[in-house]
């Protein structure tokens, strides 16, 4: 008989962002049923309101580490810090997707709807104390991507990708559930912080754990898109429309930074030795694969994909160090990387229009006569995405390759720097194509005043972050100390 | 002694059924194979004293997926040469790969009959069998208290489920001439009827 | 526990039996002298007019899509009103919380006009 009830009104209140959340996307979805077609903006406008809210609400929890409902729900600054960049980030891609939407007749209100739940989503991945929770989070954020990639019914490229997402995204639930179940199996709980207080050192030489280990890290790979289970990455970044890609690229990279840290380096911390091994390997292939298949590109949308791979090479470099430096590392790559997939992203939207998407490289040739302002916005992007100083993509790969130098692994060190000069050339063929090429027929940015404004904020943010990085830095390490 | 027999029995009759979903060349044979390996799965569960998620096993795969699988196979007209054709050509990756798990899936059961795991600080994984009340009793008083989080989460992925399928299902079709029942019913006399007064005609 | 299924085994068995001794009596004993024509499909006595197969609409899809999400809702009820008396108040929160979520899936779907075939 149960007498004391496991959840009491503490624990509700750490969960506040996420039941507020929930009720506005239900709230949301039941009132699109009423409005007619003319008024479908209102769906937009609450979707961001309630983005809005739920980041007031973040910002107002507990600064410091608590956990609820026995242990299945971690409120910590870590997740504070992911869920806020997430609110932003969702409401961007919200704002840039709008006149997309629009000019293709897609303008419909499940399309934000399944947008709050997949954030939704993501506040549950980057909050969950247990397995289970976290499992649930995965599946909420994929169920709803799967839609949103299949959202454009009428192409038949959007389907297939959406296939594709669908049957590989099934397959490693499956081999991640299965990881979690032998965990299980050999530990007895699904609790990361009874995981964290009973494994030891010997957990490193567990068969069983490793067994387990392996298929958990098969199904963490795989929603990353870290090479060799990349291969969803490019025909779905592709296929998607462009304003869900802009989706896909940016914020459930935060969550699965997320299911990396709290899985590896919170629960099975001490089993650090086993996922190292599995780490580097998975690392050092995404950043070769991703570099030297993305300079083989002519599709923008398919080279950033590419781009993608290989950023997610650096920032399981920065978890595989297994210091609280390198996760501060991999946490200030995850959040910069961030910001600027959705503004590269949403320059193909800015330069898309009805019945013509601008994803094509040469389709931004000489974008720099036609609108020198937004070429410039570009070039910040792409430049800053391939590590130039004084733009942030720099210290990210700088105090990523800091953290792994610093526990001994100097030769991965090595083929980062090596895979980044790659990588370098294709963004900085974008910029020659932009700069030095003759305009192509019929270019222009479509994008209205608005778009405009959160485009050149978000380029400029990625100098202001670079120039002024240590803020950004002292954020970071108040999040994980 | 029966009870390992019965394991046995439905154990092979489980692999030689999945065997059949994957290597029948019929997709419909494969559907039913399925049907007939989610059986002796849910026996094999009822074996382990785990009634309620035997049933649910059959009540919703069996009762519900399969018949989704089947609508799906025959929604999509499968040729099935055309089939065959990709699968011989990714066999023996595929192979490797099966041969590759089921290496470490023997080697990991090996290693732990030996007894040669790493004593953990954990008490091994407690069975529910010795709790008073059924297995469905225990499982109802953790589902809904202690891990009432991930339960209303579950809610939560159906309910995108649900708005998902509509989105990427439903079409409504234009043109489409519809019967409104509750307008039918609600129709007045004066909405239908016009009674008109004509002049009487006058006589040849 | 077990010995309670022993008549659903016995059942079982049987029936898989019987069901083989009948397609093995068949076999063995019915006389079989296949030819061409006995062996090729017909329909109605016809030739076949076209391939068995057809395509199914979508709808059909969407409809069974539906009732797998309503069956499991169903399933979660079941272990719910078995243990009632055990979780108390709170679990009966907790599950009217739960198909408060759903109602809101329903009411989606009915407006929608998913539930109506035309």
């Amino acid at each position: 008989m149960n007498t004391t009830p496991v959840a009491g009104a503490a624990d509700f209140a750490l969960v506040a962002p996420e039941i507020f959340l929930l009720c506005a996307a239900c709230a949301i979805l039941l009132i699109d049923l009423w409005l007619p077609q003319r008024l479908r903006q209102v769906t937009y406008l609450l979707s961001l309101v309630a983005l809005v809210v739920s980041a007031v609400l973040v910002a107002g929890l507990p600064g410091e580490r608590m956990t609820a409902f026995g242990g299945t729900w971690i409120s910590d600054p870590v997740a504070k810090l992911l869920k806020l960049v997430t609110c932003g980030t969702v409401a961007a891609v919200f704002l840039y997707s709008r006149d997309y939407l629009l000019a293709r007749g897609l303008f419909r209100g499940e399309y934000f709807v399944l947008g709050l739940f997949a954030t939704l989503g993501i506040f549950v991945m980057v909050s969950s104390g247990s397995l289970l929770t976290m499992y649930m989070g995965i599946e909420l954020l994929a169920l709803s991507q799967y839609a949103l990639v299949a959202f454009d019914r009428d192409s038949p490229v959007a389907a297939e990708s959406a296939m594709k997402y669908f049957v590989l995204g099934a397959i490693a639930s499956g081999a991640l559930l299965y990881g979690i179940s032998i965990i299980y199996g050999v530990t007895g709980t699904f609790d990361l912080d009874e995981l964290a207080a009973g494994l030891d050192g010997s957990a490193a030489t567990n068969v069983g754990l490793l067994f387990g280990l392996a298929f958990l890290m098969a199904g963490i790979a795989f929603k990353f898109g870290a090479v060799p289970f990349h291969m969803w990455v490019p025909d779905v970044y592709h296929g998607a429309p462009t304003s869900v890609t802009l989706f896909l690229g940016a914020a459930p990279k935060l969550a699965y930074f997320a299911l990396a840290l709290r899985v590896l380096a919170e629960g099975l911390g001490s089993a650090v030795q086993a996922w190292q091994d599995m780490l580097i390997v998975l690392a050092v292939l995404s950043l070769v694969v991703g570099n030297l298949v993305a300079v083989a590109q002519t599709n923008l949308k398919r080279m950033l994909a590419y781009s993608t791979i290989s950023n997610v090479g650096f920032i399981l470099l920065g978890i595989l160090a297994g210091t609280p430096d390198g996760y501060r590392a991999a946490l200030f790559y995850v959040v910069t990387y961030v910001i600027m997939a959705v503004g590269s992203f949403a320059m193909i939207v800015a330069l898309s229009r009805r019945g013509f998407e601008a994803d094509r490289i040469d389709d931004f040739r000489g974008l720099a006569q036609k609108s020198p302002w937004f070429a410039w916005m570009m070039l910040f992007l792409m430049v800053s995405t391939a590590g130039v100083p004084p733009f942030v993509g720099f210290f990210a790969k700088l105090y990523v390759l800091q953290a792994i130098v610093d526990v001994g692994f100097v030769w991965l060190a090595g083929v980062a720097v090596l895979f980044s000069v790659v990588g370098a050339f294709y963004y900085l063929r974008i910029v020659k194509v932009m700069f030095f090429d003759e305009p192509a027929p019929g270019l222009a940015v479509s994008a209205s005043g608005s778009f405009r404004f959160l485009l050149s904020v978000n380029a400029l943010a990625v100098l202001a972050l670079g120039l002024f990085s240590g803020a950004l830095l002292d954020a970071i390490n108040r999040a994980l100390p | 002694m029966l009870i390992t027999i019965l394991f046995y029995t439905f154990a092979a009759v489980l692999v030689g059924a999945a065997l059949g979903v994957v290597l029948s060349r019929n997709t419909v044979h494969s559907a039913l194979f399925l049907v007939l390996a989610f059986f002796t799965s849910a026996a094999l569960w009822l074996l382990l004293e785990a009634e309620f998620l035997g049933i649910v096993l059959v009540l919703v795969y069996v009762g519900a997926v399969m018949v989704l699988f089947l609508f799906v196979v025959m929604m999509l007209d499968i040729n099935v040469a055309q089939l065959r054709e990709g699968l011989t050509r990714y066999a023996p990756l595929g192979a490797l790969v099966a041969l590759m798990v089921i290496v470490q899936i023997v080697y990991v059961t090996w290693v732990r009959r030996l007894g040669l795991t790493a004593d953990m600080a954990f008490p091994s994984a407690e069975p529910l069998r010795g709790t008073q009340g059924s297995n469905t009793e225990a499982l109802g008083a953790l589902l809904y208290d202690d891990y009432v989080l991930p339960f209303q989460l579950a809610a939560v992925v159906l309910l995108v489920a649900i708005v998902a399928a509509i989105v990427l299902t439903m079409r409504s079709r234009p043109g489409l001439k519809q019967q409104d029942v509750a307008k039918q019913v609600a129709v007045r006399k004066e909405d239908r009827v016009r009674l008109v007064k004509l002049p009487a005609e006058k006589g040849p | 526990m077990l010995a309670e299924y022993l008549p659903i085994l016995i059942f079982l068995g049987v029936g898989t039996g019987l069901g083989l001794v009948l397609i093995a009596l068949g076999f063995l004993l019915g006389p079989r002298r296949p030819d061409a024509e006995k062996l090729s499909p017909y329909e109605c006595g016809f030739e076949a007019f076209e391939d068995s197969r057809m395509k199914f609409d979508v709808r059909y899809y969407l409809v069974a899509i539906l009732f797998i999400l309503f069956d499991l809702e169903i399933a979660f009820l079941f272990p719910w009103a078995v243990s009632l008396d055990e979780i108390g108040t709170f679990g009966l929160v907790s599950m009217l919380v739960f198909l408060a979520i759903l109602v809101v899936g329903f009411i989606y779907e009915w407006k929608k006009g998913a539930l109506e075939w035309d």
